[in-house]
């Protein structure tokens, strides 16, 4: 209430329209309102949705199969490529890059090294067709760009030949997917123990509390770790996927649990449940229809705050090989030879997904924090 | 002083029943684990050229008794593990107790290391930051703090390592020169260790500044709108000697109560950000026995030792709070006090 006239007499005389606009908002409308006035949770909120969407159509928007299948033989461990539109040679309209060539002879030693051939260009195509990729269960072959002749990449590429810019898109792709499932595994986890704990109270909330504790005091990574090691070997790139998921679901729902727990003790002695209680309603209907709509908002909000740690837990798992494998891309995974001596003097390259993922990390936390902060309806009236 | 004795032993129980608990946990997933120790040791035997046959592994089960029931052998190593005694490893087939006494010491005392670190900065920065309304101290300590969510320590370790190898030539890794690894404790290799321990202490206390920071600041800027902040200032006490008397005081007791969630955040990271900087102590030893020799024994005693220290350190500042906040301090001696 004193949210409502405090915020009608800021905005002074207003019409009756926005009056009547504003108090019949439903709950997202009002969220929806707080959150495009802030300006650093919009703009997380921008990037994100960019991410996501760069994520989920990455095999169109790279040029190559980020797999072994799209390796390029002829260029391992090879610097980024930067398009140009002139050199001394020239001007061009269409972007290109020069072409590299290994050779060797007496000079270098008889090892083969690769050196840029300045007036071999490689012309940029759009749209050609190129490896087979599936997209929506159907078989295209045209990706965004690639070039005319031979191969063009734009991060470098690594040991194996690999396009590190297809790597790096598929891997958001990898970590949002695993993300999601390791979210809603620990989100249904969560309200099942937390909303059996906090709904009947007693001795079993005691019990579950206990207990969660207990999970609560035991560091989850290590555990987890210990977990992971003993996938058996011949377990498949898509088994250890699920796997994995699966575990990161289950670090996460104790926090979420007590955050679920904590609400509904204190919603349940609301009049609202008392009401529809003597009405006779069944648990779970009150659970269902008047408990859970009464704190959608606070879930969505941890949700999303968790997400980053899925992520991260996930990066963390794989940079050490206990976490998900070749074929299949994750962060973790390109990251998991860059200790080496070699890598850190001549292939810093290898870093360049790091970006990414610290963009793709504090959009979600900004993005988080913007929404915990629409999602409270007190949050004007304490500034 | 009976009563306070009491609260004690309580909370005492109270951490063995959760040591138990947890203990239930770690050791019903090393059981799930497949495999035993015996096959593993036998599987190892085997790549080290010596032909073993089913007999074999059963005269091994026998030996190592894990043809007892689960919850015989549960009862038994739990009996053992409270008395410092975690077995044999499985592969290395030596004492993990001796294995781990100064490594598990080392890890310890560079995560609690780091905690001090973090509380050292964020107690007086989130102080101020709380009372100051300078925008750009507070835009700038939130930048701080969102990057040390989404700068994980092992990206920070692997960026640092990767600046240092790019401009010093040299990756600052390991814990000990090499002429101190295997020379018995001394002030000199105390002093190598920490010439070489400030840059994982720094690693793993870099994110939990940023909570910290996080932390502190809102708590005080709870407490410091409080009406008994105003009485106070009324009377005429100003500056830090009012922030430090009374908002801080009540800040604390929550602080207290988080040092135990803290040091399992540390514990999180410490095995990855130790195998980065090739740190030889109990965070890369657990992954030595997981990734490499899956070698459940150790993995189980490891996890076990950091709950343990957990659980303590929990226990402490239970008490800690008993004596320091006057309002629990109330609530469990009774009106008496």
């Amino acid at each position: 209430m004193a949210e409502k006239t405090a915020k009608i007499q800021a905005a002074g005389g207003v019409d009756d329209k926005a009056r009547e606009a504003y108090f019949t908002a439903s709950q997202g409308q009002l969220i929806w309102a707080r959150f495009k006035r802030n300006k650093s949770a919009m703009a997380g909120l921008i990037v994100l949705v960019t991410l996501i969407l760069a994520g989920l159509f990455s095999p169109f928007l790279t040029p190559y199969d980020p797999t072994a299948a799209g390796r390029d033989a002829s260029y391992q461990n090879g610097a980024p490529q930067i398009p140009r539109m002139w050199d001394e040679n020239g001007f061009s309209w269409r972007p290109f890059i020069y072409t590299p060539e290994r050779f060797r002879s007496i000079k270098t030693n008889f090892r083969w090294v690769t050196r840029i051939n300045k007036k071999k260009r490689r012309y940029m195509t759009f749209l050609p067709e190129g490896d087979p990729y599936k997209l929506f269960g159907m078989t295209f072959r045209t990706h965004l760009f690639g070039v005319d002749k031979g191969k063009i990449h734009l991060f470098g590429t690594d040991a194996a030949g690999k396009d590190i810019f297809s790597r790096t898109f598929h891997a958001i792709n990898t970590s949002l997917a695993v993300g999601t499932i390791g979210v809603f595994l620990a989100f249904f986890l969560a309200l099942i123990i937390g909303g059996v704990s906090g709904f009947y109270g007693g001795w079993i909330d005691s019990a579950l509390q206990m207990f969660t504790d207990a999970i609560r005091t035991v560091p989850a990574i290590p555990l987890f770790m210990a977990l992971a090691a003993f996938i058996p070997p011949e377990w498949s790139a898509e088994a250890r996927f699920f796997f994995i998921s699966t575990i990161l679901g289950l670090i996460g729902w104790p926090t979420l649990a007590r955050r679920v727990r904590t609400h509904l003790l204190t919603e349940r002695n609301q009049e609202y449940v008392l009401a529809a209680k003597l009405c006779g309603a069944s648990a779970s209907h009150i659970i269902r229809r008047h408990l859970l709509p009464s704190f959608t908002s606070y879930i969505i909000v941890d949700l999303v705050i968790s997400f980053p740690y899925m992520v991260l837990s996930e990066t963390a798992l794989s940079f050490i090989g206990l976490g998900l494998k070749d074929p299949v891309n994750s962060l973790g995974v390109m990251l998991q030879n860059v200790t080496q001596a070699d890598v850190l003097l001549n292939y810093q390259w290898y870093f360049i997904p790091v970006i990414f993922f610290i963009v793709l990390v504090l959009a979600f936390v900004f993005v988080g924090d913007g929404l915990r902060d629409a999602a409270d309806p007190y949050a004007e009236t304490r500034k | 002083m009976g009563q306070f004795l009491r609260f004690a032993f309580v909370r005492a129980i109270m951490a063995v029943v959760t040591l138990i608990i947890v203990s239930f946990i770690v050791f019903s997933l090393m059981e799930m684990v497949p495999g035993d120790c015996a096959e593993r040791y036998l599987a190892f035997k085997n790549t080290q050229g010596s032909g073993i046959s089913v007999a074999d592994i059963d005269a091994e089960r026998e030996r190592l008794g894990l043809n007892r029931p689960f919850m015989v052998r549960w009862v038994s190593w739990i009996w053992h593990a409270f008395q410092g005694d975690f077995g044999e490893s499985c592969i290395l087939r030596m004492d993990i107790s001796q294995l781990l006494s100064d490594k598990f010491l080392i890890s310890l005392g560079i995560a609690l290391a780091a905690l001090a670190l973090a509380y050292a900065i964020a107690l007086p920065v989130g102080i101020i930051s709380a009372t100051s309304r300078s925008p750009v101290l507070n835009n700038t300590l939130r930048l701080v703090s969102y990057l040390g969510l989404a700068l994980p320590n092992f990206l920070l370790a692997l960026m640092i390592m990767l600046f240092s190898t790019m401009v010093y030539g040299n990756s600052l890794t390991g814990l000990f020169s090499p002429q101190y690894r295997d020379a018995p404790w001394s002030w000199d290799k105390f002093v190598d260790f920490a010439g070489h321990a400030w840059l994982p202490i720094f690693i793993l206390g870099w994110s939990a500044t940023a909570f910290a920071i996080q932390t502190v600041r809102a708590l005080m800027s709870d407490e410091i709108g409080k009406l008994y902040v105003t009485a106070a200032r009324a009377r005429g006490v100003s500056g830090w000697r009012l922030l430090r008397r009374y908002p801080a005081r009540h800040a604390l007791g929550p602080i207290i109560n988080s040092l135990g969630f803290d040091l399992n955040r540390v514990f999180n990271e410490l095995p990855v950000v130790a195998l980065i900087l090739t740190l030889t102590e109990a965070g890369s030893l657990l992954i030595e026995a997981l990734a490499r020799s899956n070698d459940q024994q150790l993995a189980g005693a490891i996890i076990f030792l950091l709950t343990g220290s957990i659980v303590a350190l929990n226990f402490l500042t239970d008490i800690l709070l008993a004596l320091a906040d006057p309002r629990v301090r109330h609530s469990i001696l009774g009106r008496s006090a």
